[in-house]
């Protein structure tokens, strides 16, 4: 890159200042990308724990169900499950960590109440209610992981994203920019260097000329000088 | 299915009721099947008096469907039976009894079409022990909304309590008011037009149904204190108990500890006496309900004993089969998800 800037120093004041922002941005960046680190261990630390519970709560509800389809048969259990048509309500909106939008999901209607469920109270058992609230819990804590686990995606590749670009001004832009900046200013010695050297020899040449000029006038004057004499 | 006709029979009807309660898996029997896996289950089954529903079911299901589904049907057979054999009186109780199999049905077949399920997959999931012709049920299951359904029940016992509860379906788009009211109805009917001073038959009639409505009423009060939802036990209270009326359980509801002393204080007492014991520290309610069905079972077998001659036996013999049914499917669920045998031996209920 040195080698394709002009060795101005236009160009140098322009290098120096993209060098000043570059800094100035490298910083930032940097502390961006621990800020994100931060809030990603912390949102690391939720996700595994809402991870552990969807697991837990699976196998409790895959449980609940066994135990239900066993004790009150599997056509019992299928039966209550379609005395409901109404899906669970989720909205999704946005919020913003650290400059990075991550959805906020909110469900609603998940959980219900003994009488929302479809079914009758009077000929079911508790047994389907325990396994139709195992699986509500169960929904929730899907609903909430997928918030998190989203929210913990978009900041790694945040993350990953802010990562290349300190790496691009740390070890790539940066580097090209000083480099350049070298470049610049040792061509600018060098033609610094050159130009008093050359006014040196210039000077140099004038004073020999002057110098020859001097002697040119003193030998004239002595070879006119006799003859006045003489006359 | 015969209608109700001549003189109660209560001496041929019971004698073949021996004969059928003595043929019905003992605990020797269950703890082989406990430990067998589900296509040995398959297999004892059609060793048993279930062959011919096994060998009937098994082009159309297989593995633990078949045996859901052959334990269904000949649990239909058996209580279809028990009607044929019965004349006069014992005919209308047993009938009344076994409705619950028409409320089943109507439940059944309202999900069906709610959920826009398959007319033969709605079909599949009857059992056809109650009054209702097969000609009606296959009608309903074809109906193409609940309302033509509704229709349908018209002149059924069902029909003016779903009449009530459709404008709450159509308010709410909820199958729970259907549901409900259909239960309800069953229940009304069990206990509608007794004699205000019943003879000896219908007051040992009276007292089981009574201890069944007790129990039900006990443990839906308890499962509405758990969940903890505000609903009103009273609204889900079935009349006709000894234990309680609307407003007694209304208050007791909301404070179970005075619900179960209330039930220890009652002519139930001795039987769930340890039951109630666990619920108040453990509070398992599933183990409660467990030990309801045990108690209830108990109970019909000692009248039973008490009064050979009568519709007890018949009744317990009703319980005791579908008992039988719900062991068994309890056994080849449990081992088809992997349960252990000692955990679904705690499950079973023996008589």
């Amino acid at each position: 890159m040195a080698k394709e800037v002009k060795p101005t120093r236009k160009n140098l004041m322009a290098i120096e200042d993209r060098i000043e922002l570059s800094e100035r941005g490298h910083d930032t960046l940097e502390k961006k990308r621990d800020g994100l680190i931060m809030e990603f261990m912390d949102i690391l630390d939720q996700a595994q724990e809402v991870r552990e519970n969807v697991d837990d709560q699976y196998q409790r509800a895959q449980r609940a169900i066994n135990m239900a389809r066993a004790m009150e048969g599997d056509v019992a259990v299928r039966g209550a499950a379609s005395a409901l048509k109404e899906h669970p309500e989720i909205t999704s909106e946005s919020k913003n960590i650290m400059g990075v939008v991550v959805p906020q999901i909110e469900s609603s209607k998940v959980q219900k109440d003994l009488d929302e469920r479809g079914y009758g109270v009077l000929g079911t058992s508790a047994r389907i209610d325990e396994a139709a609230e195992a699986y509500e819990d169960l929904l929730e804590t899907i609903i909430l992981a997928a918030e998190v686990e989203t929210a913990m995606k978009k900041m790694l590749e945040e993350i990953e994203k802010t990562k290349r670009r300190v790496n691009a001004l740390e070890f790539k832009l940066l580097p090209d920019l000083y480099s350049s900046q070298e470049y610049i200013e040792q061509k600018l010695e060098e033609q610094e260097r050159e130009e008093i050297f050359r006014m040196k020899k210039i000077k140099a040449k004038k004073e020999e000329e002057e110098d020859a000029d001097h002697l040119t006038t003193d030998e004239e004057e002595e070879t006119e000088e006799p003859l006045t004499a003489d006359d | 299915m015969s209608a109700a006709r001549g003189t109660a029979n209560y001496e041929y009807v019971t004698s073949r009721v021996r004969s059928r309660r003595a043929s019905l898996f003992d605990a020797d029997d269950y703890r082989k099947l406990v430990r067998m896996g589900p296509g040995e289950i398959a297999r004892f089954m059609e060793e048993t008096e279930y062959e011919t529903e096994m060998n009937a079911l098994g082009s159309r299901f297989e593995g633990v469907d078949l045996i859901e589904y052959a334990l269904n049907r000949n649990l239909a057979k058996h209580f279809d039976d028990l009607l044929n054999w019965a004349d006069g009186a014992l005919y209308g109780y047993l009938a009344r009894y076994l409705r619950k199999f028409d409320a089943w049905n109507v439940k059944t077949t309202f999900r069906g079409i709610y959920s826009d399920a398959d007319p033969s997959e709605i079909e599949d999931d009857l059992i056809t022990a109650g009054e209702l012709s097969e000609t009606l049920l296959s009608r309903l299951v074809d109906a193409g909304s609940i309302e033509e359904a509704v229709d349908l029940l018209d002149g059924t016992l069902f029909a003016d309590a779903l009449d009530e509860a459709y404008e709450l379906y159509e308010q709410e788009s909820l199958l729970v008011p259907l549901e409900n009211a259909v239960d309800r109805a069953y229940y009304a009917d069990l206990m509608a037009n007794l004699p205000s001073e019943p003879n000896r038959a219908e007051e040992l009639y009276l007292q089981f149904l009574r201890a069944e409505i007790d129990f039900r009423n006990l443990r839906n009060a308890l499962r509405i204190s758990r969940s903890g939802a505000d609903i009103d036990p009273a609204e889900f209270y079935i009349d006709g108990g000894r234990l309680f009326d609307a407003t007694t359980l209304r208050q007791l509801a909301s404070n179970p500890d005075e619900l179960v002393a209330r039930v220890r204080e009652s002519v139930y007492g001795d039987e769930l006496d340890a039951t109630l014991d666990a619920l108040a520290e453990a509070d398992d309610l599933i183990a409660f309900e467990h030990a309801l069905d045990a108690a209830l079972l108990s109970y019909s077998d000692t009248l039973s004993n008490r009064y050979p001659l009568s519709v007890c036996p018949v009744l317990a013999y009703v319980l005791a089969k579908e008992r039988e049914v719900d062991n068994v499917r309890a056994i080849a669920r449990g081992r088809e998800a992997g349960l252990d045998p000692e955990e679904i031996e705690t499950e079973l209920v023996i008589a």
